[in-house]
């Protein structure tokens, strides 16, 4: 916390101008510099490194996919060995749609929303940099493994049983698992906080149906990571547990099925391709309607389709596993589902193609990438409905075919819309305009290179070329197809180079712009350009999904500090806590400031993950503790502790501050964590319930090996400790706090008492866990409740010591009711466990 | 419980997702449920689509279909006695329990054509 020794008026009245203002603000918010900006956690700043960091491994991806073509531009060419050929594709699909793709479009994202939504910055700030660190470390190991010449091979879906120990021994398919798992974690980071700060920092009066349509897509986007990651975080926790100890999961001899992992991945993989194509959307849906001057038509239908698209997304997986053998009912299901999700992605191109209609559309250079999206785009949903007709998949499964859809989906759908979305904020990064030239050029010879390299794919692929395959013969009929398909490949990257030329360039010598350049309507426009760290110096209160072409001096008016919270006195990063609904202002978020503590934790975390690599478990766990302690540490400085808000103050009228009420942003950040963590446990029960019933040497004993009694006494514990928090925090509602510290030791016991009971059912039913899938999987649920509870535990016994801090209490009520929601989680996963594992077996039998 | 009420109310912006979620739940319980019962009963090919299978899996998809037809009609009247933000979020509510209807009966209909484990 900084301190301003300037006073406010007791009246709360700012009796500062506008420059001493921006002064104030700039000492509580601005970035340090040297090595101390490691510990920045602003979201301009972090978006930027995102998107910088997510260029590079763009460029990465790219260079290998060129690599790709210079092998396959001619028949019996031997530029590349097999073996390194697999590993280039697996990376260069790896690297362009965890190192890239997702990143970037969060990148953007974080660095766009508060400014958009008039808030100062995302709500865990922490987090955004704990993200931010995990996703370059994890990038960097997995990258390395190039270098090594030990990258996975195994194709970036990691098929069983080809990327597991037997047929793929060294260590490529770790680098994979490991390396991406440590990235999803900044995923699932960007996600929960994207979410709650989309739905509890909003402006006053951005009520839902006001919210620019871009937060509306980075909602939806936000939501379906963290509900579609866990699937492969899973099964990647299970496939490295294989390679690694042995667990056969996924091995038929085992018990295990391979099928399960499609399963696992395919839950994750397809709705990533809607959480990659909805925020660019996103872009297209805020940049129509600015070029076409007039408010986008039909903003409730495009909710509608951002919805529709959101849910049925999931509902999809198995069309990519047509060819597998499951029953013609089921890929019937699956076939009329994938048709079904066109629907809503054809809303949306006629609410666009309506807009352009019915404005008089600017065809500036943003535009231009925004009518290559449209072409590229529909032909690659066009072909997307083929592939859903189950005959026609079959045809060309495997093929090129499917390669040119996947591309046309995904470089129409993600890239195009977000080089436009680049040059159409350029100016808000950096308060220059781009090369109009450079830019044309760039964009031609994108749209065509891409065209030359990927429409002719299609025709290969129904000629028959299968894709993963290193070479193939002359007088196939292929030879001319991929020699155009590669010049042409080149002469995208040309446009590609052009375009990133362009960017470099125009930091320095672009035209400087003019406010608001594009002549916008959201709120991002009202900043100064380039942004300060803290967005505005007041927040207004808006009524208008255009508050820009409502009232063009409120830029001005915001700057000058007339509107709220225009305060700096106390020191704190502020912001306004709104209802998720109608917009109401709740509370003052306060939000904590820079920290080493990502920093540290995500270090010890690329430690795990390394000696894990490496297989150093010792150490490993070593790390694991010491990421842990790192965690808690940052956990600690919350609430009334001296480095986030001792002083409760705020000005008269003004509502509390979050830590002082019930309803903190934290709860919701809480609440979406476990979201994600639901997720995992459902794609746990769904491994369990699906090696049960369908694999095909699947081992089940006579009699449990799990002592019944022993997990009901473990869950009578976690109850009762349930049962005092909920007394606990219903008191802290009614301003009470008696005995408050007591309860949360007794309560921590109660947790301990849990955790070992589990540990001793664990340890005493002797499980086979390299033998049979059976016990491997009940390993892993008995692992996942001892974690749960271990840390339940642990949290409470915090608590106890933070109120004896003073850091909570009846004056600092919230954080109880965080740990609340943990515990009850905690409760219902184990009762279902304890029925799934040691209650149904002894019922239904093997 | 006046929170839940105030939730269940067709003007609250949790019907966005309700709607769809059914459809979840409605297409995991046919696809899951098919797949157990191939798994452990299989009809015998002759029967064809007359199999308690696919009756089974045709009762559950016409609840489904009542379920959220009902909840359509209950929304678009909703949102004709409502104005602002209220009536923008029975609309949209309405429009996606009836996207999830007619997805339920789409996706059903291989049910009365195609036999169950073949």
């Amino acid at each position: 916390m900084t301190t301003i020794n300037r006073e406010a008026t007791p009246e709360g009245d700012n009796i500062a101008g506008p420059n001493q203002l921006h002064s104030d603000l700039h000492d509580i918010w601005g970035n340090p510099r040297g090595l101390k900006a490691l510990t920045i956690v602003n979201h301009t700043t972090l978006g930027l490194r995102f998107m910088v960091t997510g260029m590079a491994f763009f460029l990465l991806g790219g260079l290998l996919a060129m690599l790709v073509r210079t092998q396959l531009a001619l028949p019996d060419q031997d530029f590349m060995s097999p073996d390194i050929y697999s590993q280039v594709t697996t990376m260069h699909g790896t690297v362009m749609m965890f190192l890239f793709a997702i990143p970037m479009l969060e990148g953007l994202a974080i660095y766009m929303i508060p400014k958009m939504i008039g808030a100062r910055d995302l709500v865990c700030p922490r987090l955004t940099s704990l993200g931010y660190w995990c996703y370059l470390f994890g990038g960097i190991i997995l990258s390395f493994s190039l270098i090594l010449e030990m990258a996975p091979n195994s194709g970036w879906f990691m098929y069983t049983p080809l990327s597991g120990s037997e047929y793929s021994p060294g260590l490529g398919s770790d680098f994979w698992l490991l390396g991406i798992t440590f990235v999803e974690i900044s995923a699932l980071s960007a996600g929960v906080e994207l979410v709650v700060s989309i739905l509890r920092t909003r402006t006053q009066g951005m009520a839902l149906h006001k919210m620019p349509l871009f937060a509306w897509y980075i909602l939806a986007m936000a939501l379906m990571i963290v509900v579609g990651f866990p699937p492969l975080i899973l099964g990647s926790i299970l496939l490295e547990l294989e390679r690694a100890v042995g667990m056969p999961f996924f091995e038929v001899t085992g018990g295990g099925d391979p099928i399960l992992w499609q399963h696992l991945f395919w839950l994750f993989g397809h709705p990533e391709v809607y959480i990659i194509f909805l925020p660019a959307a996103g872009i297209v849906s805020t940049l129509i309607p600015v070029f076409a001057g007039r408010p986008i038509v039909g903003y409730g239908w495009v909710v509608f389709a951002i919805t529709v698209t959101g849910f049925i997304s999931f509902g999809l997986w198995v069309h990519h596993m047509f060819t597998v053998g499951i029953p013609q009912l089921a890929q019937a299901f699956f076939s009329a589902a994938s048709m079904l999700v066109a629907v809503p992605t054809a809303i949306q191109v006629f609410v666009w193609l309506a807009t352009l209609w019915l404005g008089k559309p600017k065809m500036k250079l943003p535009m231009l990438w925004i009518m290559g999206f449209l072409i590229i785009f529909v032909c690659g949903g066009l072909t997307g409905v083929m592939l859903a007709l189950v005959p026609f998949n079959w045809q060309v499964h495997d093929t090129h075919f499917v390669v040119a859809h996947m591309h046309y989906v995904l470089v129409g759908g993600m890239f195009f819309p977000l080089i436009a979305g680049l040059y159409y904020w350029l100016p808000l990064f950096s308060g220059r305009m781009p090369s109009e030239t450079l830019g044309k050029w760039g964009f031609w010879l994108t749209f065509l290179g891409f065209n030359g390299t990927f429409l002719i794919m299609h025709w290969t692929g129904l000629l028959g070329m299968p894709r993963r395959v290193y070479s193939y013969e002359t007088g196939m009929g292929w030879d001319i197809f991929n020699l155009l398909s590669s010049m042409s490949s080149f002469i995208m990257s040309a446009g590609i180079a052009m375009v990133l030329l362009d960017f470099a360039l125009h930091f320095r010598f672009g035209k400087p712009a003019k406010h608001n350049p594009w002549n916008a309507d959201t709120l991002e426009w009202a900043n100064s350009m380039p942004p300060s760290a803290y967005n505005f110096v007041s927040l207004p209160k808006i009524d208008t999904r255009h508050p820009l072409w409502d009232d063009p001096d409120l830029p001005r008016t915001m700057a000058e500090g007339q509107h709220s919270l225009a305060v700096a006195t106390h020191g704190r990063r502020e912001m306004w806590g709104t209802d998720p609904l109608t917009g109401k202002v709740r509370e003052i978020i306060h939000l904590p400031g820079n920290s080493w503590w990502p920093l540290f934790a995500a270090m010890a975390l690329a430690v795990v993950c390394l000696s894990l690599l490496t297989r150093l478990y010792p150490l490993a766990g070593i790390a694991v503790v010491v990421a842990g302690l790192f965690l808690l540490r940052w956990s600690w400085e919350n609430g009334a502790h001296p480095k986030a808000a001792p002083d409760a103050e705020v000005a008269p009228g003004d509502p509390p501050l979050h830590s002082r009420t019930m309803d903190g942003p934290g709860l919701w950040a809480m609440s979406i964590t476990l979201l994600a963590n639901g997720s995992f446990f459902l794609s746990y029960l769904f491994g369990w319930f699906y090696l049960w019933t369908v694999s095909p040497e699947w081992r089940m004993p006579e009699t449990s090996p799990l002592s019944l009694v022993g997990l009901i006494l473990a869950g009578v514990a976690l109850t009762a400790g349930v049962g005092i928090l909920e007394k606990l925090v219903r008191g802290l509602r009614q301003g009470k706090d008696a005995g408050l510290a007591v309860g949360m030791y007794c309560i921590s016991a109660l947790g301990f008492v849990q955790v070992a009971i589990t540990l001793w059912v664990l340890l005493s039913a002797d499980l086979a866990v390299t033998e049979t899938s059976h016990d491997a999987i009940i390993m892993v649920g008995l692992a996942y409740a001892l974690l749960h509870g271990g840390l339940g535990a642990v949290l409470t016994l915090l608590q106890g010591l933070r109120v004896g801090y003073g850091y909570v209490g009846a004056h600092a009520p919230f954080e109880p009711a965080v740990v609340a929601q943990w515990w009850r989680y905690n409760l219902v996963t184990f009762w279902i466990l304890v029925g799934a594992l040691a209650v149904l077996p002894r019922v239904i039998g093997s | 419980m006046s929170i839940t009420m105030q939730r269940l109310h067709l003007t609250h912006p949790l019907h966005f997702v309700i709607g769809l979620t059914l459809w979840c739940i409605w297409f995991v319980a046919v696809y899951g449920g098919h797949a157990i019962a191939c798994s452990v009963a299989p009809p015998a090919p002759e029967q064809g689509v007359f199999t308690l299978v696919n009756a089974m899996l045709l009762v559950v998809s016409i609840a489904a279909i009542a379920l959220l037809a009902v909840l359509t009609v209950g929304c678009c009247r909703m949102a004709r006695r409502h104005e602002g933000r209220l009536r923008f979020n029975a609309t949209v509510s309405a429009g996606l329990y009836l996207f999830s209807t007619l997805s339920v009966v789409f996706a059903a209909m291989p049910i009365i054509g195609i036999p169950p484990c073949l």
